[in-house]
């Protein structure tokens, strides 16, 4: 029994969890949760076990072939399942976040009744055992059932509260742009596999053309399309706002912090590892395109929301056009700090998140105008708040700085002009946080509020953990710069060594040569810059009425499912065009 | 590789996005992706198919059809046949859930038109 074998296992762990959360739900009304808790723990035990193997040195591969099918003379017929670090650094993320998250959830929403717990339980479990899956596969259609596998479970999770309405609204709108998503994705891989005989990353990568034909382009058309709308980027973002704001904190939190990277991650593989720059057409340029567009409008919609829980799902929408950026530059330090930001992305958003979702549960305010005060009433949780808030803007000492800075660093040389716009999009980021905090915790409020109930512990543990997670992070970059972002960024920006080790069961990672300088005063300064100029612009939104830009961009998301899956099959046409013409 | 079978793939395809983009109830949206998730599998069974190809069962050599052809793969791709079975059972899941949805948001809205549900926007 070598480690490779267990490399099912952490999947395997919840869905089982998630099986039997239902049944327990009839013993006691706690054990549900206690399962998924336990079966997570399990997960993060079985990965942490290989992260000794994965990433010894600079880093290794760890395969694994499903029901012992390995490949034949290159060919690969079963499904293999590779611990890469950028793959197994992601289910590990899953786990530790899913575990934090599950534990929040059972100290928030503790109280609601038994079939409730039992389902929520299940379905959560369900989620995050799809995400470390498919982080973890290697195939093409695999990765596509274990799309459709979180589909159907963040389905579940939207519609989930039905004492708002608007859960079921945000679910049916979830539902269409998902499903789409799903034919995209599904169409996509099997025109690979059809017309190149290969549902394997490896084997795919060694078969496609080495110019693109039209085929090809098509499928990664489709492909881009389909893991586009699971990561939210525009104009695929239809549901991502709406289906943040009806449900839970946690699982706010669990949606924007781990999957829409998950789509992230995907297009990343596929158009960095599966093609390569001859095959790939206009791809990259594509991505940087409605990743930075993304970025922008995202950060601005984030400015002019009311609604604080919609407001941090637009900055979702932002932060993942930033990653985008950062993957599609194919540029070293770009691409280490894309994976850093993925990881810190995670732990602020669901910090921010976890802050949000419990401000709504213990006064029932879900728009900043009804919020303030809250220094006072609710310290821990503005605390909490405030550091997610800075970790976004990129304050130096916090994680967001050192990611954020890597990725500029890295688009700097490349392209001064999306360089720019990214700063500008920083600029936007920082300002709409500042309004949000301000409005939300550090304004005086004269009125008592109805209720506030106080921090329950659960939340204590999760807060204080992934604050502590984010100034770890900022703090210490280099060692997680060095053992973890990089030899994940390496795996992506040496596609044939992936190739090769996928089908051969084992190999290397090359090292990079990158490493964050905190000393460099020019990204100091232009943090400082971007983080004097957001709070300028956060106090004069404050004061004047709201631009006709942004209202006209506000009025485009009329908030009609037919609008939206004209945006996303509009983006769909358009991708397509870019690429094959 | 039949082009009246991708035709008609795309042909469905595009009729189901027309419902998806134009209609306003929320049903005919439901079965607007149906027939979208209809066309994929047309379009899989369709490039599973070779010339001259048998159905991939191999259990005994159909008559006309030497062990050779077998070997050179003369029957239709059953992998992708799998995806569509694979495709099917999923989509059936999908559209429990989606009428399940549609239900309940009549029983809240008291309507299924989608310019009702529009609570969300901005």
């Amino acid at each position: 029994m070598t480690l490779s074998a267990l490399l099912p296992l952490p999947v395997v762990l919840p869905l089982f969890g998630s099986l039997l959360s239902p049944l327990a739900a009839r013993i006691h009304r706690r054990l549900p949760l206690a399962i998924a808790a336990l079966a997570l723990l399990g997960s993060a035990g079985f990965l942490t076990a290989m992260t000794r193997t994965v990433y010894a040195g600079h880093g290794h591969f760890l395969v694994h072939y499903l029901s012992a099918e390995r490949p034949v003379r290159g060919k690969a017929l079963g499904i293999a399942f590779a611990a890469d670090p950028l793959g197994l650094g992601y289910a590990l993320l899953v786990a530790v976040l899913g575990l934090l998250l599950i534990i929040s959830l059972l100290s928030e929403f503790g109280d609601i009744g038994k079939r409730e717990l039992g389902g929520l339980a299940s379905l959560t479990q369900l989620l995050l055992a799809a995400l470390m899956a498919g982080g973890l596969t290697a195939d093409s259609v695999n990765i596509f059932v274990w799309f459709e596998v979180a589909a159907l479970a963040s389905y579940g999770l939207t519609g989930f509260f039905l004492e708002r309405p608007i859960a079921l609204e945000a679910a049916f709108k979830n539902l269409v742009l998902t499903s789409m998503a799903g034919f995209a994705v599904f169409i996509g891989a099997a025109m690979l596999y059809s017309s190149h005989g290969a549902l394997n990353f490896g084997q795919l990568h060694d078969a496609l053309p080495r110019s693109g034909t039209q085929a090809t382009l098509v499928a990664l058309a489709l492909l881009i399309a389909g893991f586009a709308t699971k990561a939210g980027v525009m104009p695929f973002h239809g549901w991502l706002p709406d289906a943040h704001s009806p449900v839970p904190g946690p699982i706010s939190a669990l949606f924007s912090g781990l999957m829409v990277n998950f789509g992230i991650l995907a297009i990343a593989r596929i158009v960095l590892l599966v093609y390569q720059p001859a095959n790939r057409g206009h791809a990259l340029g594509l991505l940087t395109g409605i990743g930075i567009v993304s970025a922008l409008l995202g950060a601005v919609l984030a400015l002019a929301q009311d609604d604080l829980k919609r407001l941090l799902a637009w900055d979702t929408v932002s932060q993942m056009g930033l990653l985008t950026v950062g993957f599609a530059s194919d540029e070293q330090h770009a691409v280490v700090g894309a994976v850093y930001h993925l990881l810190n992305h995670a732990l602020f958003k669901a910090l921010l998140f976890l802050c949000a979702g419990a401000v709504v549960h213990a006064t029932g305010a879900t728009k900043l105008s009804e919020m303030g005060g809250l220094l006072r009433r609710r310290p821990i949780t503005t605390v909490a708040f405030t550091v997610g808030a800075l970790s976004i803007s990129g304050v130096p000492g916090f994680n967001g700085y050192v990611s954020v800075g890597l990725i500029h660093e890295g688009l700097l040389d490349r392209e001064p002009v999306i360089y720019a716009l990214a700063l500008l999009a920083q600029v936007i980021t920082v300002a709409a946080l500042a309004r949000a905090t301000w409005l939300g915790f550090y304004r005086r409020r004269e009125q008592p509020y109805e209720r506030v109930d106080r921090t329950k512990l659960g939340m204590r543990v999760a807060f204080g953990t992934l604050i502590l997670g984010c100034i770890a992070f900022g703090v210490l970059p280099n060692p997680v710069v060095a053992d973890v972002a990089d030899p994940a960024a390496s795996v992506l920006l040496h596609p044939p060594a992936y190739a090769r080790a996928v089908l051969s069961d084992s190999g290397t990672v090359a090292k990079l040569p990158v490493m964050f300088d905190y000393g460099k005063l020019s990204d100091l300064l232009v943090a400082l810059a971007e983080i004097a100029l957001g709070v300028i612009l956060a106090v004069v939104y404050l004061r004047v009425r709201e631009p006709r830009p942004v209202t006209w961009l506000r009025r485009l998301h009329t908030g009609s499912v037919n609008d939206y899956a004209g945006y996303a099959l509009t983006g769909l046409a358009l991708v397509g065009i870019v690429l094959i013409g | 590789m039949i082009l009246a079978n991708y035709l008609t793939a795309a042909t469905l395809f595009c009729l189901g996005a027309f419902a998806v983009l134009t209609r306003r109830d929320l049903i005919k949206i439901i079965m607007g992706l149906s027939v979208m998730e209809a066309s994929t599998y047309v379009l899989l069974v369709s490039m599973a198919y070779r010339r001259g190809a048998t159905a991939p069962v191999l259990a005994a050599r159909p008559t006309g059809v030497t062990e050779k052809d077998l070997a050179h793969g003369n029957v239709a791709d059953p992998v992708l046949q799998n995806f569509c079975l694979t495709a099917i059972v999923i989509g059936v899941a999908v559209t429990a859930v989606f009428l399940t949805v549609a239900v309940r948001a009549a029983q809240h809205y008291r309507s299924v038109d989608s310019n009702d549900v529009r609570g969300l926007r901005g």
